[in-house]
């Protein structure tokens, strides 16, 4: 009890103390900062799953290749979540004159909890929301309709049961697959279960839908996760959507960086503080000891006014961090929809433990340290000396910001990448720094006396100098990253996407289409036009292996040795396509050829050298693997699996798939054309490119906000390694001037100290900035011919090196003014 | 005349209202005298000095060093006629922790750009039998040796006035005494004009002259 009274006591003493307030300063920041982000990236992170849990039609999914038991849909009803069953097959669609393969949805009513069924009621009618039809209707796809000659109205038999028309399928929650390969009818799930058409030994998938509160959806996961049968897989809307998993990954780094280098900052800018504090208590340790003081309770006296410190910074910074991020969202409220009234506790809670963890990693150190000091040194200085040896307690500031870094890294390489990155930083601004005192040394006696002296006092404490230069080059770093190389990722993931990233997809063109469709497409406008023809065959042989002999292991490998595949050939390597084994076919060799993706040579175990034999229509292929690529399905691109080589496949039976940019407003143009040419198939994906643009708004939000909280971190480092000297350099000032130096020396002196600390810190933290993010943008972002901004960074580092100078020489003004009888007095 | 001080007060304004340090102080001290200034606790001998040395102005009154006014002027000019004529020898020695005992007595020859700076600081060192610890830093020095280390500074650059503050107040009666004998030694081989604050009566009595100070006034010398 007396002890907390005198730590509170001590405190409210030494509030004045520019150490304690810094400390207590980069506390509430570091809070605040953490606390925004956390929050900030919940909500993002909400607003990009629930945009994702349109795609699927649910917040989960069960998926299966065979009915799901009752009672997984009946534990979801009882913990409040809305539930929807949905069946998905091949099967044959009759109309009076013609028949055509199509996908059927067979839905409930229920049908979809999240995303939207559209659909349009009759011809040229204006597209409503729909649920899955009622008994005894049917939605079919404009493909599917045109192919089969129906309207709307009309009736078709499907599964062997008649079905009204009920309207013309426009879109559906489709997985944020980018083109469907069939054409597309939703019918009523009871119906195909009393057609029979569900039943075991039929080819459909199954899939239970649930939505409702995150708790209770998170709960029925970790439920029903052990009680998956083989076959059966949780559908999670993180985990369906191939396309769109790049986004997020990247949005999660993003987030995750700004956290980090924030908390970093901080960290920094506490050592430092308590440091320096540290020093200052030294004396009144050491007469504390010599009265008789025992250490432990030094130490508690110690911990205690660092507590007493800590709670109010942390509720201070709590409560900036809600407030701050209300505000964002109240201001970006378009941003972040779907967002909840409630504010979130948790992640300022997590930040304010952080934040704690901060305080003890970093400032401890040098305070318990303080105990140690023993009561000799009253009367030696000396004694203080020797306690500023390294010992095992100096790892504890490296293992706490190496957890943080862990623990905000997740599972890809940020974390790793950004702790070597920094480690370089240090090593590269140590060996600096002792080149540069090294020189000072070596110069000094031949130098201007203004600048000898500031090199003699560079050198002469070199320490202290060693500890500047790497603290300010490191906030700088992280200062130079934030401000300058996230914009610029940011901008790179932009540009992935330009403004004329291709919108729409055509499907089903024939070769005697093609000339007029191009020509159109000129006509309005169109450009960035890819076309590629589409077969459709099945895959019969690998290695003269029939493959239903094969014994396939992989779930995968079996649903796409039974399904029909999509092949497509070209004479050139598409662009957004990588060869990571063997060589591409180029456009004529002498044997037929096929390149496959990674994840067919994963399934199948296939090299170049193997041989797959396709049949297409009556023909067959026998081709040889030339080579394996490495696909980017987040271009938005017409892509393959498999790509067969031109000369040998270009006479098989195909029709044209391709992708172009269609200008704003141009629409409506397009389905003129289409209603020329019924058969032609026509998707737009507008809806998909604007959800990832939305992701990289949200994140560029997000760091944007954080970022002012940086760069008061980052002033706060600066002021603090700024100020670690300024008691020496006050002394020294005033011993100068009473030994009749000019203000000009002085001046000189510090602008020269100043200037090559803040030409150590520039440097170092611009190449720091340039490699990490250079580094960070292959390995995190994967975003390929990263280039750093090098002339803003230069022009960045080398502001603030100035900001430096100006900083230091502005400290000095305030000691050269001064009177230098402080120094009679001191005495 | 190497100082001349007439008429001089100080005052300052405090959170209780203005308090007068020194009231109508008038001395002059020639070349190569010594004076020593004494006084009870707080009576302003330290003030005094500083006025003296030019390290403050007075409130009223003129002083002049070597013919050049301290009163008016800025404190740039009295900086270098401190440099060109002055020497410091404090209480607690206030060495430049940072720097080498040899360093330490260069300085004041670097900051004046004299030449030969090195030469000359282990001369001096040497004239305080220093030399073996001229490598040393500050926190490696007993009190008596720090205080060798600052007289050797006072004098490297050969000042016309030394002013001392207390310079044995830090140290024990016999180191205190070596010290003393030391810096009369030096003053009497340079010439060097001296004035001291001093507690120490024996001290004061080896000086050619005694100004008391009793609450800011010069009591005249019985
Ligand atoms: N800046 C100031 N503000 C207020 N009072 C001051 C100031 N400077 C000096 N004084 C006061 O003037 C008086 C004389 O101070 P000074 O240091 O000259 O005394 P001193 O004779 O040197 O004492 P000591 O022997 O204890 O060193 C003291 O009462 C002191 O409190
Ligand atoms: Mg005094």
């Amino acid at each position: 009890m007396n002890l907390i009274r005198l730590s509170l006591r001590t405190l409210r003493r030494e509030w004045r103390l520019p150490e304690l307030r810094t400390l207590g300063a980069a506390l509430v920041l570091a809070v605040a900062a953490l606390g925004v982000v956390a929050t900030l990236s919940a909500r993002v992170e909400q607003g990009v799953t629930a945009s994702a849990a349109e795609l699927i039609g649910g917040d989960l999914g069960v998926s299966a290749s065979s009915p799901l038991p009752r009672e997984f849909a009946n534990h979801a009803r009882a913990q409040g979540l809305a539930v929807s069953r949905i069946a998905t097959f091949p099967s044959m669609a009759f109309a009076s004159s013609s028949n055509q393969l199509v996908d059927v949805t067979a839905a409930d009513r229920a049908y979809p909890l999240r995303g939207k069924l559209t659909i349009r009621k009759a011809e040229g009618s204006p597209v409503i929301d729909a649920h899955g039809p009622a008994r005894g209707t049917v939605y079919l796809d404009h493909r599917a309709l045109n192919d089969l000659g129906l309207t709307p109205g009309q009736s078709v038999q499907l599964g062997g049961i008649t079905l009204r028309i009920a309207g013309q399928m426009v879109s559906q929650p489709d997985g944020g697959q980018l083109v469907a390969m069939a054409p597309v009818a939703v019918m009523n799930l009871a119906d195909a279960q009393a057609a029979g058409l569900l039943g075991t030994g039929s080819r459909a998938g199954h899939k239970l839908l649930v939505a409702g509160a995150p708790p209770a959806t998170k709960a029925f996961a970790s439920w029903v996760k052990p009680k998956l049968a083989p076959g059966q897989h949780l559908l999670t809307p993180q985990s369906s959507q191939q396309r769109m998993r790049e986004s997020f990954d990247r949005a999660g780094a993003f987030l995750r960086l700004t956290a980090l280098l924030a908390a970093l900052l901080a960290g920094v800018a506490i050592a430092l503080a308590a440091q320096r504090y540290a020093r200052r208590k030294t004396d009144e340790v050491a007469l504390l000891r010599a009265l008789g003081t025992p250490r432990r309770r030094v130490l508690g006296l110690l911990t205690g006014t660092l507590v007493g410190l800590a709670v109010p910074a942390l509720l201070i910074g709590m409560g900036l961090a809600l407030g701050l991020s209300q505000l964002a969202w109240q201001l970006a409220g378009n941003l972040l929809t779907s967002a909840p009234t409630t504010l979130p506790w948790l992640p300022t809670l997590a930040a304010a433990a952080v934040g704690l963890a901060v305080l003890a990693g970093f400032a401890l150190p040098p305070l318990a340290h303080l105990a140690e000091v023993p009561p000799v040194a009253v009367f030696q200085r000396s004694q203080q000396r020797r306690v500023h040896r390294i010992d095992l307690l100096y790892l504890l500031p490296v293992l706490v910001a190496t957890g943080l870094i862990w623990m905000q890294s997740g599972s890809n390489q940020l974390g790793p990448i950004l702790a070597a990155s920094l480690a370089g930083v240090v090593v590269v601004a140590l060996l600096l720094s002792a080149i540069m005192l090294w020189l000072a040394r070596r110069l000094a006696p031949n130098a201007h006396p203004g600048l000898r002296l500031g090199l003699a006092a560079l050198s002469r404490r070199r320490g202290l100098s060693l500890v500047q230069a790497t603290a300010l080059s490191l906030g700088l770093t992280a200062l130079l990253l934030l401000g300058v190389v996230a914009p610029s990722l940011l901008q790179s993931w932009r540009n992935e996407l330009p403004a004329d990233t291709p919108n729409w997809f055509v499907l089903n063109l024939q070769d005697n289409q093609r000339a007029d469709f191009i020509k159109t497409l000129h006509s309005l406008g169109a450009d960035r036009l890819n076309m590629l023809p589409l077969a459709v065959g099945k895959l019969v042989s690998i290695n003269g292996t029939p493959v239903d002999k094969m014994h396939l292991e992989k779930g995968d490998a079996k649903h796409w040795a039974n399904r029909q595949l999509r092949l497509s050939w070209s004479a050139r390597l598409p662009s957004s396509n990588k060869i990571v084994a063997g060589t591409w076919q180029g456009a004529d060799p002498s044997r037929p050829m096929v390149s496959i993706d990674e994840r067919w040579r994963d399934m199948f175990g296939l090299k170049p050298g193997d041989h797959m034999t396709f049949q297409v229509g009556e023909a067959t292929l026998d081709t040889e693997v030339s080579s394996v690529r490495k696909v980017d399905w987040s271009s938005f691109q017409v892509n393959f699996f498999l790509l067969l080589d031109a000369a040998h496949a270009g006479a098989l039976p195909h029709t044209w798939i391709a992708s172009f940019h269609l200008p704003r407003g141009q629409s409506q143009a397009l389905s003129g054309v289409v209603r020329k040419d019924p058969n032609l198939s026509l998707i737009d994906v507008n809806a998909l490119l604007n959800r990832v643009r939305s992701i990289i708004q949200r994140v560029t939000l997000a760091v944007r906000w954080v970022l002012g909280f940086s760069l008061l971190a980052g002033i706060l480092v600066l002021v603090a390694a700024l100020a670690s000297s300024a008691r020496e350099r006050e002394h020294e000032a005033a011993l100068l001037r009473t030994l009749g130096a000019h203000r000009s020396q002085l001046r000189t002196a510090a602008a020269c100290e100043f200037a090559m600390l803040g030409l150590i810190a520039g440097a170092t933290a611009a190449l720091g900035a340039a490699g990490a993010g250079t580094w960070l943008a292959r390995r995190v972002f994967h975003i390929e011919h990263f280039v750093p901004p090098l002339l803003p960074l230069l022009a960045t580092a080398a502001g603030a090196a100035v900001i430096v100078m100006l900083i230091g020489l502005a400290g000095t003004r305030r000691v050269i003014r001064s009177s230098p009888l402080l120094l009679l007095r001191r005495g | 005349m190497a100082l001349d001080a007439v008429d001089v007060s100080k005052h300052v304004t405090g959170p209780a209202g203005r308090i007068d340090i020194l009231d109508s102080v008038t001395l002059r001290v020639a070349y190569g005298e010594s004076l020593a200034i004494v006084g009870a606790s707080g009576s302003g001998k330290t003030t005094l000095l500083g006025l003296l040395a030019g390290l403050d102005t007075p409130s009223s009154g003129r002083i002049h060093m070597d013919g050049h006014p301290l009163h008016d002027g800025d404190e740039e000019t009295r900086a270098a006629l401190r440099r060109q004529l002055v020497g410091f020898v404090f209480q607690s020695f206030h060495l430049m922790p940072a720097l080498s005992a040899e360093e330490n007595v260069m300085l004041p020859l670097e900051l004046d750009g004299a030449t030969e700076a090195r030469s000359r600081a282990r001369e001096a060192l040497d004239a305080v039998g220093l030399t073996p610890r001229r490598g040393h830093f500050p926190h490696q020095l007993s009190g008596g040796e720090q205080q060798r280390v600052a007289l050797a500074r006072a004098f490297v650059n050969q000042p016309r006035i030394l002013f001392a503050d207390e310079p044995t107040g830090n140290l024990d009666r016999h180191t205190g005494s070596d010290v003393c004998d030391l810096l009369f030694q030096l003053n009497h081989a340079h010439a060097t004009t001296l004035v001291m604050v001093t507690h120490d009566v024996s001290l004061a009595e080896r000086c050619m002259h005694v100004a008391e100070l009793d609450e800011g006034r010069l009591r005249e010398p019985a």
